[in-house]
């Protein structure tokens, strides 16, 4: 035994006693794995790794580490805080096993350097992940290089593991996830209705004025709303047509531009975004037939209501403070002057990324986003609301990271055992369900063979407007965005082998503002994209529509007919109970929206959903009736730990 | 009981450190928590699985109680003691990395023997969790704990299986519930109607407290029932097979003096089938309601089974002292070989 560390714990090491038998025992000792991930499930993986004696351990993260991390990601304290998550968590659970071998990378795993050949290296992949990227990235490459994978996600009181084994088991990417979710432009723009049109609107301010300007992201009204039908927006804009109003759709200046040409002052850029612009929009009536009025603001006569009490200031902490519609205009005016003086630090060009843990760009959105919420009536939120859904955060605690990464481990002993038949997908549920199981063992469904991913030939067809889709938006928004490749290569079955898009860079930059027409792309047409890395291929069939519904670029379309009915398809082993405990014959597993989960059976009789708490039945009782399958919305969706879903 | 009492507000340096959790379970509840005592008697893996969860969680005080020395059988799941604390006391050896997880919570360790500990003893926490205790402690600590009003629970984790018990009294605690907004209504009053038709709908940002009681058996109770009822012959059908396995541990615990060891499992796995078919028999059942393997998959403790009921056992503690949230009851079973996780409600008649 080579360990460097353990020195001479090696020998009172090799006597352990344990729990494990051979060759179960072996299996572990001899393993190598992969722990893709050192945030909340990834410590507690850790600690479980080197406990249960697992030697060769491999650990990967592109963190560091952050206060809000310590009330859970135990191998940190106080002191790390800024440091490399993978480093010192490898040195952290060394201490609870000296007698480990661990690698750690402070790194990304979407990095080149961890091709098929660095996957092959390992026995099992356990994946600690908090985003969907990364998690169809390391799917793929376990599928290339046939490694099994366990996968895991928690979500507050939520969690989930699952077995992915290229042939055997679906990967991850063999249901579609659902989209994330986006708001129409018109009810960002034009009319919204709750609190976090308002937050997606001050987002995109804070972009407009600091950040990357996006066309995608226009604060100002859009005369193009369905509502206006024409007629209205066109006298809307006669109206108000010069004075300093830009916005309108019509009058292209810039808002970075124009906040620029004023010196970023406050009370101007507020009573363009606050008053002229919100006039502009009264003046689409047609829009506040059925709604009640934006009421416009006047900077010089703020209304000092809804605030927090002082009285009850004591009791809370600053950012559950209600603040007031005039400590909204100072906090505009001051986190005004604090973002444009980062802007100038950082020299000309230069462009803030919005940030929910700096100070200034917080402050922004949570004051633009409850000025523009008082101003249309919505219920204005705390700084700390705010931050949760500008941010995106996904609560995240010790005990949940602790089960599921538990259950991680308790997967890979059956893999490492030969048993990959025995696996299960696990949910972890707030509640019992109605069959008493707060743990609740599904078993694995088989690889969908019209996957985009895992199939033998993976083939799909996307909707677009081949005349306004850009080869860009091809590879941001569909090959990378949708299709989750990350270094593509892309060209068109057309007998010529015309190369679209290179992964080299500075080869087909040039290609990256033409629309795909202009290649000769029709309705019709394939393209071969190949992600090199990944070791997979995609063809991807071009449908040409001329308008998709709510301003979507691109729609995939038949990538997967409804999976059948998989229940009663005998599983390679369904004892999986052991000879102990026999499993009904009936029994089914029906997977729902929420990460719940129900087995059907003939004994459960009443729907109890009362008794559960958010547990539904969606199975007839019936026996007979086939169970569909339901779209998996598992931990891979829902259960993300950390700051993830972009608005 | 100690009285949480209030002392002060959230600092905002605890407000970073505890806002993803906040965030899940609320300010008022965190400040329960901060006011919380809990003792967690026994220091092998699930205690200390426990002790983990519950110092993150910013508790106001730990206290680890354990009489026993660091063995090498810890060394698989017991992460709070090093592998140069061997032979050393437990509690005393597992203190400075419990107390090292987080500065805020008072973390003391006390070497003494639970069963010595006079029952005044016990009263003085909010939560009592005795983990490796004989039935004797338990049915006296559980009384003790019941009567008192103070937050009772026990668990044990044994190779691939383990539980959790919880004895909460009557509990009062509440419920969040999404607010259902009924859109048309609500805005009517202000703006004529809504846009286009729009139905009641729930406003996730938006809750309602639901206040609501639960009440609890004692330990006792949960361990001597008449499964020879009708109403229990019933319910036994569908009661977890681990019960009985740990009625037979706990049996084992009681005539060994300790639990079945690695270092005599041949022997241990005999002596486990015999009490297996005695503690069945005593309980007028067939002998065949547990199967043979339990005896071979239940040594020592496997860390990601600590990891499974310790994390389950420590999100009820969390639950019981904020007061938030409709707490287990009163069983909660882990069986590691096929990934069962149950909870059963067993002796409340």
């Amino acid at each position: 035994m080579v360990c460097p560390i353990s020195g001479s714990f090696a020998s009172i090491m090799a006597a352990l006693p344990s729990t494990l038998v051979s060759p179960t025992r072996d299996f572990v000792e001899n393993s190598k794995v992969l722990v893709v991930g050192a945030g909340g499930i990834g410590c507690e993986l850790l600690k479980n790794l080197v406990l249960t004696n697992f030697k060769y351990i491999e650990v990967i993260d592109l963190d560091t580490i952050d206060v809000s991390n310590l009330n859970r990601q135990f191998l940190f304290q106080k002191q790390h805080v800024g440091k490399s998550k993978a480093q010192v968590a490898k040195e952290s659970a060394l201490r609870f096993n000296p007698d480990c071998n661990i690698i750690a990378y402070h790194d990304s795993i979407t990095n080149p350097d961890y091709g098929v050949n660095f996957f092959k290296k390992f026995t099992l992949v356990l994946n600690a992940l908090d985003n969907r990227a990364a998690r169809n990235h390391v799917n793929r490459m376990c599928l290339a290089a046939d490694v099994p994978l366990v996968e895991s996600g928690t979500a507050g009181y939520l969690g989930q593991v699952t077995v992915i084994k290229k042939g055997l088991t679906e990967c991850y990417e063999c249901e579609p996830k659902p989209p994330q979710k986006t708001y129409p432009g018109c009810t960002i723009r034009n009319t919204p209705s709750e609190p976090i049109h308002c937050i997606v609107w001050a987002k995109y301010l804070f972009n407009q004025l600091f950040g990357e300007e996006d066309a995608d992201q226009d604060v100002s009204p859009d005369t193009e709303d369905p509502e206006l039908a024409g007629e209205a927006g066109e006298r809307a804009v006669q109206q108000e047509a010069g004075e300093n109003a830009i916005g309108g759709g019509i009058q292209r200046t810039s808002t970075r531009a124009w906040a620029v040409s004023t010196g970023y002052d406050a009370a101007k850029l507020f009573h363009k975004l606050f008053h002229d612009d919100v006039k502009y929009l009264l003046s689409m009536e047609k829009l506040w037939q059925k709604r009640r009025p934006p009421t416009p603001l006047d900077w010089n006569n703020l209304p000092e209501e809804n605030g927090t009490a002082e009285t009850d200031s004591n009791t809370r902490i600053q950012d559950q403070q209600l603040w007031s519609i005039r400590r909204c205009a100072a906090v505009f005016r001051d986190s005004i002057e604090q973002l444009k003086e980062q802007l100038a630090a950082r020299g000309d060009g230069a462009e803030l990324v919005w940030d929910k843990d700096d100070e200034a760009s917080m402050d922004f959105v949570t004051c633009a986003a409850n000025i523009r919420a008082h101003i249309f009536g919505i219920p204005t939120k705390t700084r700390f609301d705010i931050k949760s859904m500008a941010g995106n955060i996904i609560p995240a605690i010790a005990t949940t990271n602790a089960v599921i990464a538990g259950l991680i481990v308790m997967e890979a002993l059956k893999i490492l055992s030969g048993n990959i038949n025995k696996c299960k997908t696990v949910f972890l549920n707030r509640q019992p369900n109605p069959r008493k199981k707060l743990l609740v063992p599904c078993k694995l469904v088989p690889p969908n063979p019209k996957c985009y991913v895992c199939s033998a030939k993976p083939e799909v067809s996307v909707q677009l407007n081949i005349n306004t889709v850009t080869v860009k938006t091809l590879e941001d928004k569909i090959i990378k965005g949708q299709f989750g490749m990350v270094a593509p290569d892309v060209e068109i079955d057309d007998g010529k082998g015309t190369i679209l898009i290179s992964s080299e860079e500075g080869e087909t930059e040039a290609n990256n503002s033409k629309h795909l027409s202009e290649f000769g792309i029709r309705s019709g047409s394939r393209l071969r994209a190949d992600d090199f890395l990944q070791n997979y291929e995609l063809v991807i069939n071009v449908i040409h529509v001329d308008q998709l519904e709510e301003d979507k670029e691109f729609e995939v379309v038949g990538q997967m007919p409804e999976p059948g009915p998989q229940p009663d398809t005998p599983q390679p082993s369904t004892s999986t109970n052991g000879p102990t405990e026999p499993q009904p014959g009936t029994s089914k597993d029906v997977e729902e929206e929420d990460l719940m989960i129900i087995e059907d059976e003939e004994e459960d009789k009443a729907p109890s959903s009362k008794a559960t708490t958010g547990v539904k039945r969606k199975t007839s009782d019936s026996s007979d009736q086939p169970v569909t399958k339901k779209v998996r919305t598992a931990a891979a969706e829902v259960a993300e730990e950390d700051d993830i879903i972009p608005l | 009981m100690a009285d949480g009492g209030e002392n002060g507000a959230i600092s905002e340096a605890e407000a970073a450190l505890y806002d993803r959790q906040i965030r899940l379970w609320g300010l008022d509840a965190q400040r329960r928590l901060r006011a919380s005592s809990v003792l967690i008697a026994g220091l092998k893996g699930l205690g200390a699985e426990v002790a983990k969860n519950i110092v993150l969680s910013g508790v106001k005080a730990v206290t680890l109680l354990d009489h026993q020395q660091v063995t090498e059988e810890d060394f698989s799941s017991q992460f709070l003691v090093s592998r140069a604390d061997l032979g050393k006391n437990r509690a005393e050896a597992s203190q400075e990395r419990t107390q090292n997880l987080n500065p805020n919570v008072k973390v003391t360790a006390d070497t003494e023997d639970v069963k010595d500990k006079p029952n005044e003893f016990f009263t003085k926490f909010n939560v009592v969790c005795l983990t490796c205790c004989s039935q004797q402690t338990l049915r006296r600590v559980g009384h003790v704990c019941h009567d008192n009003g103070v937050k009772f629970y026990a668990g044990n984790v044994h190779g691939y299986c383990g539980y959790m018990f919880a004895d909460l009294g009557e509990h009062d605690y509440v419920e969040e519930k999404p607010k259902i907004v009924k859109a048309d209504k609500e805005k009517g009053e202000e703006d004529k109607e809504g846009p286009a038709g729009k139905k009641a709908k729930v406003d996730t940002t938006e809750t309602v407290m639901v206040k609501k009681t639960a009440s609890y058996c004692r330990w006792q109770e949960s361990q001597t029932v008449d499964w020879t009822s009708d109403a229990s012959s019933k319910a036994m059908k569908r009661t977890p097979q681990m019960y009985f396995i740990m009625k037979v541990l706990l049996r084992f615990r009681e005539d060994h003096g300790r639990d079945p060891a690695v270092s005599s499992r041949e022997e241990d796995k005999v002596a486990l089938l015999r009490l297996r078919d005695d503690v069945l028999t005593e309980m007028k059942l067939k002998t065949d309601l547990v199967g043979d393997e339990f005896a071979s998959q239940c040594f020592a403790a496997l860390s990601p089974v600590c990891a499974v009921v310790g994390g389950v056992l420590a999100q009820e503690i969390v639950k019981a002292v904020s007061g938030k949230d409709a707490p287990l009851n009163n069983f909660f079973f882990f069986n590691g070989t096929d990934d069962s996780g149950m909870v059963d409600c067993i002796g409340k008649s």
